[in-house]
């Protein structure tokens, strides 16, 4: 039996087996790689699109300030135009606008599910609304494409295919992105808080609005952030509704474009190569710029989330 | 049934000296010596945060993953000081067993909490395998109560079982030192009392270091009994003399109920 | 005011808001379910879509959406779960760590119309791949990849750490800890992980559109030789999925039965989503339950 060996011989590593056998070795050897692969479809996305979305700058000799801040957008005519601002203009309405509607609508929707009736609203609300969020973006376009415009020609005016359309799509579209990660936000509020403001004879709302709102902020935002992430890169639901002609609207039921729409149009009919494609490119390097600003704001309300 | 046969002369399982052991600028363990005698209980007690856990803890190198842990001193066992570098930890904690606070047997069937240590061990032997249940079940007075039922998860057996259940699993790889970490503090008194006799038999076999914060228990079961207090051990001697005679006027407070 | 009177108030108009969520998104769901289920026949699911004549169906499109699933699903489940096993047991706390954090997270906020274009750029063309099955399930790997990751990583991290100190206590290594212990508790909530995100992988349209294509070859049901032109198997052919086919019929459709098509794909569409929605939670309760109790 091994047991008549000492200790020094029975539980001192013996040399490293070189063999290829080493599950020890071999399973890290598998998840270190995996992990290095987010770093680098991270990087390959990032100098992929950053060496296209250059090229309209050095190569077709596009002038950034007419891309970012001209509307005259005419890529076809004899002496082609690039101005981006009115889909730029078109991204940042349809996200901002969305928030602002989505922002208290789904904090309070959290609230009703954490503070009012918690039970409810995690039996029901909860499962009901994490399934919304997984439903596909085509359908909320089609909805709103179906249903939406029709209603807005009929009842608001215009043709019904507008920014107004847009923002509501995506507003429908974030609304459970942000009520389920505002509700997840409130539910890691320590319960402590809960009862000590009750204990002081607070009211259920005045306990939300002085104690639980403010110390839910950071995740609050995130939610709302994070709900604007969606937002701002949503692509063919907004281009099913908003009526995509390259024009800044001049009120909400005029119909207007945003970067991920041009993108979605127009990709599969231009040249590879050619001016009118590399301002594709460009808008989706912005596109990607926007992203790495969102993921640092909520890394940094992260941060301060745990102090 | 492994009794091991070390040479006679070797009555010390374990030989502390001069350990010191850190939490990065922490120090848990202040500069201790201990002497662990073989095939008896050592009971080690002491107020919460004196120690006693990180000491034991130690032994089978568990800390080792904790950020900022650091060991020095020395632990020696046979002929090899166990806070070397180059321990097989793995080969040291299937020499050395751990049962814990709170039971943790595997989401899996009763039996397959003592099968998959012994297949995680190179044992293949559907016959060994199912011979072998049987056997560590018994030893821990469990195979009477479950032997009709041993394809039912563990999670259906109540917490004293479970606990029992854990034991074997640490007995079923042939360890010689046992280490337990308040094993009962989680149970009830019945189960407890279960416990307490189960050690009492197996002392026979192994080593038994036992972490306690119950005295009447150290006083029930352990031959020696170490008092830790602040990181550092004030008195360690046979557990009747401890108890009824102790030498450090700390101990005696402890005891008394003074502080702790 | 009163004091009571605002809580009073403020519960009200909470109240109202999470009924009126509730209600617009029944309303939404059921108005998708109600028109297709008109449309949606025996007929409809098995035979081909037309260009431009009225009464395809969607039999092809929705192969597609699922043999693109599958090849996305096994490229994404090994790298998802080593990737999730390396941020709950590997990573340190350090710059490295928060780097890969970094990546992961926005690659989980692209948009993925960029995503798209990633694939178009160094599948479809650098890899001279072309409009194909591999590229639009590479393409989706990298949109699924973060989700899996995070999803194994919480999984593996919420099984209890004394399950974890059980196995390293009989001697497992770590590796076999993580196999043999963490992996087998964290299975249930891994698989829950894994249906909801067929569930996002299967809806996806605008990363495929200039990767996986929006058309497909005339496939032949009865050829089922991987490497042959028409053959349903062949991942180097385009292939128009379900939710690209619902997204063009409607943008670009010349077909007269527009609307009917459009109603339908949408109303399978919706269902295959709720199917992979709720059998993710009740196969994950479900296995649970036999886990840890009779």
């Amino acid at each position: 039996m091994e047991t008549n060996l000492r200790a020094s011989e029975r539980l001192v590593r013996k040399s490293r087996k070189l063999s290829l056998k080493n599950p020890e070795r071999n399973g890290k050897i598998v998840v270190y790689t995996a992990a290095f692969l987010t770093v680098v479809a991270t990087l390959a996305v990032t100098v992929f699109l950053a060496q296209r979305g250059l090229q309209s700058f050095y190569m077709s000799d596009i002038n950034p300030l007419e891309f970012f801040t001209s509307t005259n957008w005419n890529p076809s005519g004899d002496n082609p135009t690039y101005g981006a601002l009115i889909f730029i203009f078109g991204s940042l309405a349809v996200t901002l606008a969305s928030a602002v509607i989505v922002a208290p609508l789904g904090i309070g929707a959290a609230i009703f599910m954490t503070e009012i009736a918690p039970s409810w609203g995690k039996k029901v609300l909860q499962p009901v609304i994490e399934i919304l969020v997984g439903i596909p973006s085509v359908i909320y376009g089609y909805i709103g494409l179906t249903v939406l415009v029709p209603f807005i020609r009929e009842q608001v005016g215009g043709s019904g295919y507008s920014l107004m359309a847009g923002i509501v799509v995506v507003s429908v579209m974030i609304l459970p992105t942000v009520t389920t990660l505002s509700a997840d936000a409130l539910n890691r509020l320590p319960n402590g808080l809960r009862s000590s403001s009750y204990a002081l004879g607070a009211t259920r709302w005045q306990t939300i609005r002085r104690v639980l709102l403010p110390a839910a902020i950071p995740g609050l935002l995130t939610a709302v952030i994070l709900g604007m992430a969606r937002a701002i890169g949503e692509a063919l639901a907004i281009q099913m509704v908003i009526g995509n002609t390259e024009l800044l609207p001049g009120s909400l039921l005029d119909p207007t474009a945003t970067m991920t729409t041009i993108i979605t149009l127009n990709m599969g009919h231009t040249t590879f190569g050619s001016a009118e494609n590399n301002v594709l490119w460009t808008l989706g390097l912005i596109l990607l710029a926007i992203s790495y600003l969102l993921v640092m704001a909520v890394r940094f309300l992260g941060a301060r989330r745990k102090i | 049934m492994v009794t091991v046969a070390l040479p006679e002369t070797i009555e010390t399982a374990f030989d502390v000296q001069g350990l010191n052991i850190f939490y990065g600028a922490k120090q848990a363990i202040n500069d201790i010596d201990l002497s662990i005698k073989k095939h008896e209980i050592t009971a080690l007690i002491g107020p919460s945060g004196c120690g006693k856990s990180t000491f034991l803890r130690s032994i089978n190198r568990m800390n080792d993953d904790v950020p900022g842990f650091r060991a020095e001193g020395l632990i020696q066992y046979d002929d090899i000081n166990l806070l070397t570098d180059n321990i097989d930890t793995v080969a040291l904690r299937k020499e050395i067993g751990m049962v814990f606070q709170n039971p943790n047997p595997f989401p899996k069937s009763i039996a397959k909490n003592i099968t998959q240590p012994l297949k995680e061990h190179g044992i293949r032997s559907k016959r060994k395998l199912t011979e072998q249940v049987e056997t560590n079940l018994r030893r821990v007075g469990l195979w009477d109560e479950v032997r009709d039922r041993l394809d039912t998860s563990a999670y259906s057996l109540s917490g004293g079982q479970q606990q029992r259940l854990c034991i074997a699993r640490a007995l079923c790889i042939h360890p010689e030192v046992l280490l337990l970490d308040e094993p009962a503090s989680a149970l009830d008194p019945i189960a407890t009392a279960k416990i307490e006799d189960l050690l009492l038999h197996l002392k026979d076999h192994y080593t038994i270091i036992l972490v306690t914060h119950n005295l009447q228990q150290a006083a029930r079961v352990a031959d020696s009994t170490a008092f830790f207090y602040q990181g550092e051990v004030v008195e360690h001697t046979d557990t009747e003399q401890f108890f009824s005679n102790p030498k450090e006027k700390r101990s005696e407070d402890y005891i008394s109920g003074r502080f702790g | 005011m009163n004091r009571k009177l605002t809580d009073k108030l403020a519960t009200l108009i909470f109240t109202l808001f999470a009924a009126v969520i509730v209600l617009v998104l029944a309303a939404l769901l059921s108005y998708v379910l109600y028109l297709g289920i008109q449309q949606v026949s025996w007929d409809f699911l098995t035979s081909k879509s037309s260009n431009f004549r009225a009464g395809g169906g969607i039999q092809d499109q929705l192969f597609n959406s699922f043999y693109i699933l599958l090849w996305t699903m096994i490229f994404t489940i090994p790298l998802g779960l080593a990737g999730g096993i390396y941020m709950a047991e590997y990573a340190e706390d350090n710059k490295l760590t928060a780097i890969i954090r970094v990546c992961i997270e926005t690659l989980a906020s692209l948009p993925s119309i960029v995503l798209g274009m990633f694939g178009l750029l160094v599948f479809v063309n650098t890899f001279d791949i072309g409009y194909s099955v591999l590229s639009g399930a590479l393409t989706l790997t990298i949109f699924n990849m973060p989700i899996m990751i995070r999803t194994c990583e919480n999984a593996i991290r919420s099984v209890s750490p004394q399950q974890k100190e059980a196995g390293l206590a009989l001697g497992y290594t770590h590796w076999r800890t993580i196999t043999t212990v963490l992996l087998p508790s964290a299975f249930p909530s891994i698989l829950t992980g894994i249906i909801l995100s067929c569930g996002l992988v299967f809806g996806e349209a605008a990363a495929l559109l200039y990767s996986a294509g929006m058309t497909t070859p005339n496939l032949d049901f009865g050829n089922w030789n991987p490497f042959a032109e028409t053959s349903p198997l062949n991942i180097m052919r385009p292939a128009e999925t379900l939710s690209v086919h619902v997204w063009k019929v409607n943008s670009e459709g010349i077909i007269p039965d527009i609307r009917d098509v459009a109603d339908g794909g949408a109303a399978v569409l919706v269902t295959a989503n709720l199917i992979f929605n709720i059998s993710a939670r009740l196969l994950g309760s479900w296995i649970h339950r036999k886990l840890t109790s009779k």
